[in-house]
């Protein structure tokens, strides 16, 4: 047959068959199409996930040029099947490709078709690949384009033939076809820089092509909890809202102090009122009041229930990928044990009041007798408390925190002398030790007396040494 | 025609057979017109699906019912498309999903062999406890199994079964399907000339207006008096409950509304109030009229 009558039947094939056949099964819509120059030379570069991608890209194209397109395949794949690489090469005229042989012939074929002023079709991730997911591109194209930096490189991205046909699937399914065509880029480098500024304009159009579409609620994220603690005036508030707001340049975070604040972009960002917040702040203020510790501990037990039940609404609702918590209600119920039964204190104990607190333990432990409250809190069901991922423990010298409890002006706590305040640091060091040798829990101390900024950054180098550790755990 | 207004006889055959024509043409115009002023004049997309009704109906009435119920097969298959489309489906899920493309011309055959009692059970039966199945068969892990299964299940009974009571008001008679067609068309005219006086006064200014749609057209429905004048209260009530969930769908599927795209969301957009009226509006003429026990329709 004369090249002309081939040429015309391809054209008969695609307008009365494959276009009417791909629209009504399918559904196309293409957008973009005012980039594609009005003649070739050009070259289309598109992602490829389905046998599906190169219909869709030929009847993206306006019907006077698929005289000159080509297409570049790979012919180890298709000559298992004699007919279909006949029909192939009738229809789409492929630069055949020989995976694993050198590329230098099929460079040149590919020049040779850009010089005469062909179309050529490249998907430069060179095989299908996972449904959806866009693999590297090879550097071919990069190659081609570095020897013709003139030839307009246009990226496209191909939407939907990842559900219709992806690899494991034998049977098309109907669902529309999004084909999307880039302005021309302006290539500089080699080929290799070529090929990766190409791979991120085509990732940027599918990047507003697939936000379009429905996206099922991500699986929930659980976030890092990351514990202040410290006796009172140590700066523990102050070293938790500081790394909630560092953290919350490229994370959301939320901060569960006195009020509890969401962090993302650097800046606060307007929580959603919680009930339990409300109660626990209400709490909180008859908490420091209070005159006694016999009228300082109900309030304050129960406040520390509802933040440890807050972390949990937190979590919920917000999502954010980090929680910092001004004082933990699990480590600081367990410290403060001492202040009553001072002569009781090791880590052992320390470790088991934990588990027993955070839902775990022995039924028949001798520390039920010991600690009646203990008792009655496993029995109400509250003995549910979280455990955080990591602890840090701001240790100050009781007679400068006193100095900043004063400096501060404001109405003393019951709790809040020398003697007390000591002993507490006593009794957290010992919850760090039991964390550290009983419950294999990261806890470290960090010297609060130096500059706030200071104990951050290096607060930070720990957690981000923490997670990277459990990310690495994980994969 | 010879003859005052007086004289004019609402009620004859001849009209009631032209009218969907004279619609037709009407329309055929108007759709026309827009698509030759380039975007000056904006038909919106109920329209469009409208004159498609229109043009199925007319095929129903003066060629046969068998291409024009395989017509609506197609409308069916073109919504459910796109829905399927939008949603965000996993790969086990194709076997369910082709599930649901069998099922339409499966229930299209039913109402075309006019088997009302296997059509009303064959989705919310057989489609409803086959699909859960199919999403099953090849999915190993069964994470998220639930949603794909409300998804498609959705998807089939909204672009599939209720379309399906359409093409059965329609196999009944032609205009009982048009008063149920022509009177979301009106409201949702009302109500987009209302938009700024907000949802309630298009539903009241509505009201008497499909009302007074369902008494004129009553010689040629043949419904009576009174539940005439209830289908003209219902049908404004259901497309004011079908505007909220349409709207919420169609945030959730993240279709702007505004900007509709070829492939996401005009078919959903502009079909979606016409089938949610469709399966009550169905159910109450059925019931009054006892279609299928003293009256029939084309397939008689």
């Amino acid at each position: 047959m004369a090249p002309e009558l081939h040429r015309l039947s391809r054209l008969i094939f695609h307008l009365l068959l494959l276009r009417p056949l791909l629209h009504l099964i399918f559904g196309l819509n293409v957008r973009g199409t005012e980039n594609l120059p009005a003649r070739g030379p050009f070259i289309l570069a598109a992602n490829h996930n389905s046998h599906l991608d190169i219909l869709m890209l030929c009847s993206s194209l306006p019907l006077h040029m698929l005289g000159d397109v080509h297409i570049v395949a790979a012919r180890d794949y298709f000559e298992r099947h004699k007919k279909l690489f006949t029909f192939l090469d009738w229809l789409f005229r492929p630069v055949w490709v020989d995976r694993g042989a050198g590329g230098g012939d099929v460079l040149k074929r590919m020049v040779e078709i850009v010089d005469a002023g062909g179309i050529l079709i490249v998907f430069p991730e060179g095989t299908r690949g996972e449904a959806g997911v866009m693999g590297r591109f090879h550097s071919g194209v990069g190659r081609l384009v570095g020897d013709r930096p003139l030839t307009p490189l246009l990226p496209a991205f191909i939407l939907g033939s990842e559900r219709a046909l992806p690899r494991e699937a034998a049977l098309p399914l109907p669902v529309w076809q999004h084909v999307s065509i880039g302005p021309p880029q302006i290539v500089q480098g080699s080929g290799g820089d070529i090929t990766r500024d190409l791979q991120q304009s085509v990732a940027a159009l599918g990047r507003s092509e697939t936000a379009k579409r429905q996206r099922r609620r991500e699986e929930r994220r659980q976030a890092f909890v990351v514990a202040v603690l410290g006796i009172d005036g140590s700066g523990k508030s102050t070293l938790a809202r500081l790394l909630a707001e560092d953290y919350s340049v490229d994370q959301s975070t939320c901060l569960i102090g006195d009020e509890l604040m969401l962090f993302a972009d650097g800046a606060q960002r307007r929580a959603q009122p919680l009930l339990k917040e409300k109660l626990r702040r209400w709490l909180s203020a008859q908490a420091k009041d209070a005159r006694s510790l016999a009228f300082y501990k109900i309030p304050k037990i129960s406040e520390l229930l509802l933040r440890d039940a807050l972390l949990g609404e937190a979590r919920r609702w917000y999502g954010p990928d980090l929680v910092f918590m001004d004082g933990s209600p699990l480590l600081n119920m367990t410290a403060w044990s001492t202040l009553y039964r001072n002569e009781l204190m090791s880590p052992e104990f320390c470790a088991r009041a934990i588990e027993i607190l955070s839902g775990g333990g022995q039924p028949n432990d001798p520390l039920y007798r010991e600690f009646p409250e203990l008792k009655a809190i496993k029995r109400l069901g509250l003995a549910r408390l979280h455990r955080p991922d990591a602890v840090i423990f701001l240790d100050v010298a009781p007679g400068v925190s006193m100095k900043r409890i004063f400096d501060r002006g404001e109405k003393l706590q019951v709790h809040e002398n020398e003697e007390k305040l000591s002993r507490l640091r006593e009794a957290y060091l010992l919850v760090v030790r039991a964390l550290n040798e009983n419950l294999n829990l990261p806890a470290f101390v960090l010297d609060g007396e130096r500059d706030q900024l200071t104990i951050r950054d290096e607060a930070r180098c720990l957690i981000d040494e923490i997670r990277t550790g459990i990310g690495e755990a994980t994969s | 025609m010879q003859g005052n207004l007086s004289s004019f006889d609402w009620g004859r055959p001849e009209w009631r057979q032209i009218t969907p024509l004279i619609l037709l043409l009407v329309s055929s115009i108007l759709l026309l017109s827009a698509r030759l002023s380039r975007g000056r004049l904006h038909i919106p997309g109920y329209l469009r699906y409208l004159w498609a009704f229109l043009l199925v109906f007319a095929v129903a009435d003066f060629v046969s019912f068998t291409p024009a119920v395989w017509l609506l097969a197609f409308i069916s298959f073109r919504a459910l498309r796109e829905y399927f489309s939008l949603v965000d489906l996993r790969l086990e899920d194709r076997l369910g999903v082709m599930g649901a493309y069998v099922a339409i011309p499966f229930m299209i055959f039913l109402v075309q062999i006019d088997w009302y009692g296997f059509f009303i059970v064959s989705i919310p039966v057989y489609a409803f406890i086959v699909i859960p199945y199919l999403v099953t068969v090849f999915d190993e892990d069964g994470r998220g199994s639930l949603l794909s299964i409300g998804m498609i299940d959705f998807g089939l009974f909204f672009f599939v079964y209720c379309l399906g009571h359409l093409a059965y008001l329609a196999y009944y008679s032609t205009w009982l399907a048009l008063l149920l067609l022509l009177s979301v068309t009106l409201c949702k005219l009302v109500s987009t000339c209302c938009t700024s006086r907000g949802r309630l006064v298009g539903f009241l200014l509505g009201l008497p207006a499909v009302v007074g749609l369902s008494l004129l057209l009553q010689p040629w429905t043949d419904v009576p008096l009174v539940p005439a004048v209830f289908v003209g209260v219902l049908i404004p009530v259901l497309v004011q409950m079908g505007e909220r969930t349409i709207t919420a769908i169609e945030r959730d599927l993240g279709i702007d509304a505004g900007n509709l795209e070829p492939g996401r969301g005009r078919v959903l957009d502009a079909l979606a109030t016409y089938l949610f009226a469709a399966p009550i509006v169905f159910h109450y003429l059925r019931w009054i009229m006892k279609f299928g026990e003293s009256v029939t329709g084309h397939g008689a």
